[in-house]
């Protein structure tokens, strides 16, 4: 390594101890499974496409518009739901996605709006949020006559099975990401 | 017809002569790296159900088995903003390695930018058929090197990995997959198409050169390699066609080979008196 390089790699060195990290707001976006904080997760993250690429249901996307996040996964429910198959996790080179069991994963809560909902509304019977959940009566069960679904969001690992069962007539489901 | 393919492929009008297994092993390598990049979605998209992830493969990050082979530069970003993790070693190693021993020789071998860059190549050669100028501005030397530290800064600054947004191995392999999974193209087809214009009209292989921080990352590492081009004088007829042929801006007459050296040996094969050759020398050392 010559002198000019060596000064320049000081110089770098110096600039990224200096100057402080993240002074952008990392965006709220729902991140695959066993994603690091965000923030973290966007420095980690070289966009090579492993986890979209293994992922059986194709939830895992890629934006296209023009932004700093154009590199960095983000979950689609709009069609289809993680199974939690974690094998995104496995795939991982640079630990942006860490190595979890299903039970860990927290990917974002979800958000129910009762005027929508089936049976909140008493317009009908429906517990596809139940029935399809991984965890039913820990992260959601039915109360009442009408059996209308109860979230609780700190037991729910935001898979989004219940956003994609929802009927669409109701949509009354949205897993949020984490604040 | 054949003839204009030819010159099309090979502008300058330069006829690789010998050494021409080296070159057959190079395209060989390059046309398999291709194909890799552009069949590996679409074999994924058939298997997805049955997906084994023990296979994967983008030009930047491959997985075969236990053996991982991830971007240099990429990985260093990542060290540089998350700290170094065991599996972050096991990654790099493979491919810090390779590059230490082989040099440049991604840029030569396997970037699934070279076909564009032949376009390049070849609009630039139209055009001056067409008498039409071509500018060949060139860059001063340091420009990658600070490149390369520019976007590893302002990665760090702004907490976000930008050598995916600008590296066109990385981009081309993200497209590759977007088009076949999503079937559309993403933000990325404009920073090739920003390379192809800069190529043709600015600079000859200006990007490749003097803005690609990939190439600037293995021009550092490389400069470990012992594989060196040598310019046997009492051969050599000033004939200047290695230097005209040279992608990099090279200059094999005047024995002048760096680090920049992408190890594609078209200066080797185009030699007409076979005075140039690969020659094995301890960094550091002067012959």
């Amino acid at each position: 390594m010559n002198r000019r390089a060596l000064v320049g790699a000081l110089a770098a060195a110096v600039t990224l101890a200096v100057v402080p990290r993240r002074v952008r707001a990392a965006p709220k976006k729902l991140r695959p499974p066993g994603a690091l904080p965000a923030g973290a997760f966007e420095e980690a993250c070289i966009g090579c496409f492993r986890c979209a690429e293994v992922c059986p249901t194709k939830v895992i996307r890629f934006p296209s518009a023009f932004s700093l996040d154009v590199a960095t996964p983000y979950l689609d429910f709009e069609d289809r739901a993680c199974v939690l198959c974690m094998k995104c996790t496995q795939v991982c080179p640079t630990d942006a996605l860490l190595k979890l069991a299903a039970e860990q994963v927290k990917v974002g809560v979800p958000k129910l709006t009762r005027s929508q909902c089936l049976p909140w509304t008493g317009q009908g019977v429906c517990r596809l949020c139940y029935q399809v959940c991984p965890y039913p009566d820990r992260a959601v069960e039915v109360v009442g006559p009408q059996k209308a679904p109860l979230f609780h969001p700190e037991a729910c690992v935001g898979c989004g099975l219940c956003e994609e069962a929802c009927p669409d007539t109701a949509r009354a489901i949205v897993i949020e990401p984490l604040s | 017809m054949q003839q204009f393919v030819r010159r099309t492929l090979q502008p300058f009008d330069i006829t690789l002569r010998h050494h021409l297994a080296y070159q057959r092993g190079r395209q060989l390598f390059l046309g398999f790296s291709l194909l890799l990049t552009f069949s590996l979605p679409l074999w994924r998209l058939h298997t997805l159900e049955a997906n084994d992830p023990s296979f994967l493969g983008a030009p930047t990050s491959i997985r075969v088995g236990f053996f991982e082979l991830v971007d240099p530069l990429e990985g260093l970003a990542t060290a540089l903003m998350r700290g170094v993790s065991w599996n972050l070693v096991w990654t790099l190693l493979p491919g810090v390695l390779l590059v230490g021993l082989l040099g440049r020789f991604f840029c030569g071998w396997a970037c699934p930018y070279l076909p564009v860059l032949a376009a390049s190549n070849a609009a630039r050669w139209l055009l001056s058929r067409l008498g039409l100028p071509t500018a060949d501005v060139k860059l001063p030397r340091v420009t990658s090197r600070v490149v390369l530290v520019g976007v590893l800064v302002v990665g760090s600054v702004l907490g976000v990995q930008v050598v995916p947004l600008v590296y066109p191995p990385a981009v081309i392999g993200r497209e590759a997959f977007r088009v076949v999974f999503y079937g559309s193209l993403g933000a990325g087809a404009f920073v090739v198409l920003a390379a192809f214009l800069f190529d043709t009209f600015v600079s000859r292989a200006g990007f490749c050169r003097s803005l690609c921080p990939g190439g600037a990352m293995f021009s550092t590492l490389g400069a470990a390699s012992p594989i060196k081009v040598h310019n046997d004088r009492s051969k050599c007829t000033d004939c200047t066609v290695c230097d005209v042929v040279c992608n990099l801006g090279q200059s094999p007459m005047q024995n002048k080979v760096d680090s920049g050296c992408e190890r594609c040996g078209k200066c080797i094969a185009s030699c007409p008196t076979k005075a140039l050759s690969w020659m094995l020398q301890v960094p550091g050392k002067k012959s």
